[in-house]
């Protein structure tokens, strides 16, 4: 509603050639500055593809438009680890769809249709859990999954195991979704003879394709983009780190000017998958952020 | 101020009703929230109390009035099922005794003696002749003991309330059989789990993995903030670290310091402001901006909408990091936008962005709730677009009728809906902006340096969250765990204290149920 | 086919608050059971706990002589029928009414056979490969009764299942469901906030309350013989009229006196009170409306009151009058009885006189509300 305000009282006074007049002015602002707003959200994006082509130098400059073209960058980039931290990122973020999916579906489910005595206590529990910041438990992860075998180069089963273990936390927003399948065909079912496992898999899992979607979609990315645990359990071995990491550090202070272009292609290639993936998923992000948010 | 009748509070005017319902909300509700929360608390643990009591007089008249099998299954768990033909859960409990008692008699024993001191004997210095050098001798292990003795406790929890059921079962089992039915076999046992039963089946991956990786971990941590584990004792190859009670909370929340440098508890009281300001303008930053551009896509006579959204939408898309830390780049002193500024002449010499320590690095602040504007907009964008289409169409048409113009639709009609839908994500979206890690990290990591801070607590920027300064202080110089704790544990309790205010005053919160 | 019988039923919910207290009731064999009452008191809890979607605090719920509290809704051979259909939205009409024999491991012939023998009786052979969303509200309730009757369980029961119809198609359903009955020749268990609903298709009626029961008879006998004035104000339409009344007694002789009107009590209802030896005293006296009567002239058994609101119905006219101490009351009176003249001169403010005969007369307790001739 970017209309001005009108006093109450000159409302009337409006005729038909005004309020079309004054929507046709209100509606050119509002292009103006859609078009503004596109701009400014692409301009980084624009950015970093036009300087992952740059050839001529490695650095920083003070320009976007490479003064030479070429896939340099690119190539540069399979001689390092980048390849190694894409397979790890792409390994973990496989598994951890698919085992964090089941995991918190299990437990929306679980909250969205049983009435057990442990419900409500559970619930609050986890919510209270939920208000300690996740990096408290981040010392003990490393010393814990280190005693096992699981840092280092041998990052990506330690990072899986980390990412999905606690997954159940995260059921909101499908139990959001689940509350909002009537009770009452589960109840059709079991009177039709059904088991709960069959209600589940007959019943409510086809009917639950956009949140099933939506929650293997999120599950994929958040690995691509996890910095802080990928960072600590991999711990300086190369071979265990996932791209964030990877990169990250290609724009430290000592690595910038010869890599910083490199950095460029790297986000290019990451990126690129996921955001066809998510593209095409639109739909059932859009429904799974917009359901979540509204049932709280 | 009195309590006002509704008809007496209608003739105020708007201001005077604008303070009776302030005023009104701390004399009132809120004293009577927390009344109510303590009063609440109390009576639980009361409940509690009493409920304990009842089951071990339960217990006892098991006991007592229970058969030889019965008595027999308070020593040997499952005896009772197993002489009564449950041949399943009879193995499966007294499996779980003798794996309790070995783990016990091997292992567990040693941790829980160990637990009150942490380890007795430090690591020693011996000479090895073979390689002619002091070599460290490792012995016990302050972090090892702490952590076992920790899942010990657990599993004595899970063993005593195990024994518990153990003893229903015999009980429960008396009485069908009593009554001339017939006991549930192993077959309808496992049947059960996929139907009657199927919420235990469900849980039980999830809520081991919740225990194991979130539950154990804050227990440990929370008790770290009552040792000296830190770099120097590590507990196991320089020194065991030992219990230190309230000592690091102390040094945390006191004010005098004597080594003459800035305090930890003013440090904390700096960094706590910020992340309180941060929190507060990126979320509300993001939630009117996100919610006008969401109106401008949606308004009416507005064509592309969908290539609108989809420019935004496309944004979530891009793993943070990289656009994060591109950005950040873009800002640097040597980054895209100085050199592009430079070039036109616009400035003679670069901004520096994320070093510019004045009014309290205010610039580098700014940047990084602008920034996190870019960063929020698209998310909000689809919220609020969700919910816009939720609203009836009708409250506008009469509102249309009764004479509101936009503005006033506006402010009577989308905006009190919104903030009545969107009240718990406001509030999610409130603590999730104290800990959002990634955002600062990635674009200052913490910069500027705010020295006075740094000269104690390690390296602190004007930017650092408490978050980012925990994580600061784990892996900075030092390693100071417990300090990093008590941070944690003080996170919790602003979290806490935030959420439990807001939760006693939103009116959307209270009934799950509303919303089904 | 089978019977129900519940003993001491009794539902409390987390919150201690009792939906249902002490229920017991036997249904017999083929059986159509209504259970009626306003929102809130029970009948769908009730029938949940014969389900099995409920637990049961208390008591026993037996079905063909079988305790089922601890059996799952699927063991207990039942169908059931809900109050917003409960059609499996990803299957078509087919396999919505096949699912259930298709989870007992049925023969795909048989299977076929049943539901297209369903969907004839029920006249929806033509939708069988539709998704329910394509369906129109009556044609899902029918593909809802058709699930369950293709199961040939011990007993049907059915929630609300007219309620989320329009007025018109409620009514077709209803002689549809009377039908049906005939055919399944079943138990049936239903339960409706409609009391014409109950009365049309119920054998017996249970009228509850908050959680109890306000009595249980026949149509006829809740009717007539009201336990109390709750049964007497739920049963009948527009509401019974309730006035509070002087009952007076003299040896043999016992007159109400009302409004300014003294009725004598004669025939059947004199004996009835006089066997129950009432007393004179204050009552709560109910006629209602259709046995109010119009009389010309005003006598010692006349009430007079303004005429405030007159609703025309067709058939018969609705009259809204004060009595005397701001007594509302309504009066229903078929039109065919009424004159062209005497139509044009009841028009607000006119007043008229009402009577009545004793045997329409329902006597209650004044404190208890209960009948004093059957409660």
């Amino acid at each position: 509603m970017s209309e001005k305000r009108v006093e109450p009282s000159s409302a009337p006074v409006q005729q038909h050639m005004g309020l079309k007049a004054s929507r046709a002015i209100s509606n050119t602002a509002i292009y103006v500055l859609l078009v503004i707003i596109s701009v400014i959200w692409l301009i980084p994006f624009v950015c970093i593809v036009l300087q992952s082509f740059r050839v001529e130098s490695t650095w920083q400059v003070g320009y976007v438009i490479p003064q030479k073209w070429g896939l340099d960058n690119y190539r540069n980039l399979l001689q390092t680890d980048f390849t190694r931290w894409y397979l790890n990122t792409f390994i973990i973020a496989l598994i951890t769809a698919v085992l964090q999916t089941v995991i918190v579906l299990c437990m929306s489910y679980t909250l969205s249709r049983f009435r057990f005595k442990m419900r409500g206590p559970l619930m609050r529990f986890m919510l209270i859990l939920g208000m300690f910041p996740g990096m408290l438990t981040m010392i003990i992860l490393y010393r814990v999954l280190k005693d096992l075998g699981m840092t280092q180069e041998n990052a990506v089963p330690g990072l899986i195991l980390v990412y999905i273990a606690s997954s159940g936390m995260g059921y909101y927003v499908s139990k959001g979704f689940f509350d909002t399948i009537p009770k009452s065909l589960d109840e059709a079912a079991r009177v039709d003879g059904a088991t709960r496992l069959q209600v589940l898999y007959k019943i409510i899992l086809p009917l639950s394709k956009p949140i099933v979607i939506y929650t293997i979609l999120t599950a994929f990315m958040g690995p691509w983009g996890d910095f802080v645990f990928a960072r600590y359990i991999s711990f300086g071995a190369s071979a265990g780190k996932n791209v964030a990491v990877g990169l990250y550090d290609w724009l430290s202070k000592d690595q910038i000017n010869k890599s910083y272009t490199m950095f460029c292609a790297g986000g290019v290639l990451v990126a690129l998958p996921v955001t066809i993936l998510f593209m095409c998923l639109q739909r059932y992000y859009v429904e799974g952020v917009t359901g979540g948010a509204v049932k709280g | 101020m009195a309590n006002l009748t509704d008809l007496e509070y209608l003739r105020l005017n708007r201001w005077n009703r604008f303070i009776y319902r302030f005023s009104h909300f701390f004399t009132e509700k809120l004293p009577n929230g927390l009344k109510n929360f303590f009063v609440g608390t109390g009576r639980r643990i009361a409940g509690a109390a009493k409920k304990v009591g009842a089951e071990c007089v339960d217990i006892w008249s098991t006991f007592v009035n229970g058969d030889w099998k019965t008595k027999l299954s308070f020593l040997v768990m499952g005896f009772g099922n197993l002489a009564r033909g449950q041949i399943l859960r009879g193995i499966l409990f007294l499996l779980f005794e003798i794996v309790f008692i070995f783990y016990m008699v091997t292992t567990g024993a040693y941790w829980l003696s160990m637990l009150p001191s942490l380890g007795l004997q430090g690591p020693s210095k011996e000479y090895d002749p073979i390689y002619d050098t002091e070599i460290t001798i490792p012995h016990d292990n302050s972090f090892k003991i702490l952590l076992y003795g920790v899942l010990t406790i657990f599993f004595i929890i899970a063993f005593i309330y195990t024994w518990r059921v153990n003893v229903r079962q015999n009980k429960l089992a008396e009485q069908i059989l009593k009554s001339g039915k017939k006991l549930r076999s192993g077959r309808e046992d496992l049947r059960s789990m996929v139907d009657d039963q199927f919420h235990k089946t469900l849980l039980a991956l999830p809520l081991t993995g919740i225990i194991i990786f979130t539950v154990l971990p804050i227990v440990f941590m929370i008790l770290v903030a009552f040792t000296n584990y830190d770099g120097a004792h590590n507990g196991y190859s320089n020194a065991l670290f030992s219990w230190v009670g309230w000592k690091n909370f102390d040094t945390m929340l006191n004010w005098s310091n004597n080594s003459g440098t800035q305090s930890y508890s003013a440090t904390f009281g700096e960094v706590l402001t910020w992340t309180l300001i941060w929190a507060f303008f990126a979320t509300f930053t993001n939630y009117f901006l996100g919610m006008f551009v969401a109106m401008a896509i949606n308004k009416k006579g507005i064509k592309l909408k969908k290539v609108w959204r989809t420019i935004l939408v496309l944004t979530i898309a891009i793993p943070q990091f990289i656009s994060l830390l591109y950005v950040s780049k873009m800002f640097a002193k040597d980054g895209i936008l100085n050199g592009f500024l430079l070039s036109m002449g616009w400035i003679s010499q670069a901004i520096d962005f994320w070093g510019d320590t004045a009014n309290n690095g205010l610039l580098a602040r700014i940047m990084v709730i602008v920034i996190n504007i870019w960063i929020g907009i698209p998310y909000l964008m689809l919220i609020v677009t969700g919910i816009l289409m939720n609203i009836p169409a009708d409250l506008y048409e009469s509102a249309r009728i009764d004479g509101a113009n936009a503005w006033q639709q506006y402010t009577k009609i989308t905006l009190p809906y919104m903030l009545f839908i969107t009240g718990p994500y406001l509030l999610t979206s409130f603590t999730g902006n104290m800990n959002n890690f990634n955002v600062i990290y990635l674009l200052t990591g913490g910069a500027p340096t705010n020295a006075a801070a740094s000269s104690a607590a390690g390296a602190v920027g004007f930017t650092d969250l408490l978050i980012t300064w925990l994580f600061k202080i784990t892996t900075g110089a030092g390693n100071y765990y417990y300090l990093a704790s008590v941070v944690g544990i003080l996170v919790f309790v602003v979290v806490a204290v935030i959420s439990l205010i807001v939760y006693n005053v939103l009116p959307s919160i209270k009934n799950e149920e509303d919303f089904q | 086919m089978a019977s129900v019988k519940l003993t001491d039923v009794k539902k409390v919910y987390d919150n201690n608050v009792t939906a249902v207290h002490d229920f017991n009731l036997e249904i017999h064999d083929k059986e159509f059971v209504v259970f009626v009452g306003p929102s809130g008191c029970g009948k769908s809890t009730t029938l949940r706990m014969i389900a099995g979607l409920e637990d049961i605090s208390g008591g026993t719920v037996e079905i063909d002589g079988v305790v089922v509290n601890d059996l799952q809704p699927k063991d207990r051979d039942i169908a059931m029928v809900f109050q917003n259909y409960a059609l499996y939205p990803h299957m078509t009409v087919y396999d919505n009414i096949a699912f259930s024999l298709r989870l007992k491991h049925m023969p795909e012939d048989e299977i076929y056979e049943r539901v297209t023998g369903a969907a004839e009786i029920l006249g929806i052979t033509q939708y069988l490969t539709r998704k329910p969303r394509a369906l129109s509200g009556g044609q899902r309730q029918r593909v809802a009764i058709g699930r369950a009757m293709v199961r040939n369980s011990k007993v049907f029961l059915m929630d609300e299942p007219l309620s989320n119809l329009d007025a018109k198609l409620r009514n077709q359903m209803r002689a549809e469901i009377i039908l049906l009955r005939k055919k399944l020749d079943t138990t049936f268990v239903y339960v409706t906030h409609d009391q014409t609903e109950a009365m049309t298709l119920g054998d017996r009626i249970v009228i509850m309350r908050d959680g109890y029961i306000e009595q249980v008879g026949t149509p006829t006998e809740v009717f007539e013989q009201p336990h109390n004035t709750f049964v007497a104000g739920f049963i009948g339409a527009p509401m019974m009229n309730m006035v509070p009344a002087q009952l007076k007694r003299e040896g043999r002789q016992i007159t109400v006196s009302l409004l300014g009107a003294e009725i004598p009590v004669t025939g059947d209802k004199l004996e009835e009170l006089l066997a129950k030896d009432v007393h004179s005293g204050e009552i709560l006296l109910g006629v209602r409306p259709e046995h109010m009567m119009l009389v010309h002239e005003a006598g010692p058994d006349t009430i007079a009151a303004t005429l405030e609101v007159n609703e025309m119905m067709g058939s018969e006219l609705h009259m809204h009058v004060i009595a005397p101490d701001e007594t509302r009351l309504i009066v229903r009176v078929p039109t065919v009885n009424l004159t062209t003249e005497q139509r044009e001169r009841l028009v607000y403010g006119a007043t008229v006189h009402l009577t009545f005969e004793p045997k329409v007369m329902h006597f209650f307790d004044k404190e208890k509300g209960t009948n004093l001739i059957y409660g």
